[in-house]
């Protein structure tokens, strides 16, 4: 402390350990605010196309394109810590093979409190291919978030859920 | 001229001025992340938090790096100069 520089290292040393103090206590704060927000999903339409694998063109699969509703009302997530929610529209369905398969078929980023309060009706912004030829047994589609903070864990959890399955129309044979 | 620019970028202060130096460095930045966290808190603004603690630390460098008069009120007494002894000068 007897120099201009030794007061200078002495004090960005204390200081940067008050903030890291600081941080640690921001991230601790998340646990403080639980909330579960529940969220309204319904599936207005499925459609199922016919296509092909995108390297073998030979090789059968099917899309499926998806039109929704979503309601939800997420504003209890914000707190001071919240940087921003990404939400994520999943179907979960097991296909003939046996295999359980979820897919995100929607997204979307939210970053702050005014638009939590979602209304979206969409479709399907990324492609919905069933890898295994076609189809077949009816899907669950989810809502779900998680929660990025500016500093601390990620947490997740699920707004919304389909009441029943949404069965796939069944291709006519041409 | 460079005597004095000299003294000024070394900025040297007495022991006392030390030790209040120390002692104002310390319990600042402890109560600043005490008050900017629960400005912050209470008010749900991370900006908050930080805008507080930036300023608190810019004024603490200028309150406390300087070489302020009030850190060289007790200069250090030193002893008058000893004759060298006639046995030690060979």
């Amino acid at each position: 402390m007897h120099t201009n520089y030794a007061r200078i290292s002495n004090i960005s040393a204390t200081l940067s350990s008050c903030m890291m103090a600081l941080l640690a206590a921001i991230a601790l704060s998340s646990f403080l605010f639980t909330a579960d927000p529940k969220g309204d999903l319904h599936v207005a339409s499925v459609q199922v196309v016919p296509g092909n694998a995108r390297r073998y063109a030979n090789k059968h699969q099917e899309f499926a394109f998806v039109n929704f509703n979503v309601t939800a009302d997420l504003s209890p997530l914000f707190n001071w810590n919240t940087k921003q929610v990404f939400l994520y529209l999943g179907a979960e369905y097991t296909n003939k093979q046996g295999v359980v398969n979820e897919v995100v078929i929607w997204d979307k980023i939210v970053r702050n409190k005014e638009d939590a309060r979602l209304d979206v009706s969409g479709r399907n912004k990324y492609v919905f291919r069933e890898l295994s030829t076609s189809f077949n047994p009816p899907a669950n589609y989810t809502l779900k978030y998680n929660v990025m903070p500016y500093v601390g864990v990620l947490t997740y959890g699920e707004a919304a859920r389909t009441l029943e399955p949404v069965a796939f129309p069944q291709q006519h044979q041409l | 001229m460079n005597n004095y620019v000299n003294q000024l970028i070394e900025g040297k202060i007495d022991f006392e001025g030390q030790k209040k130096v120390e002692e104002i460095v310390r319990n600042t930045l402890i109560g600043t992340t005490v008050v900017s966290f629960a400005l912050g808190f209470v008010l749900q603004s991370l900006r908050v938090t930080f805008g507080t603690f930036g300023l608190s630390a810019v004024v603490l460098l200028l309150v406390a790096v300087p070489q302020w008069p009030m850190y060289n009120r007790n200069p250090v007494e030193w002893l008058p100069i000893k004759e060298a002894k006639e046995s030690e000068k060979k």
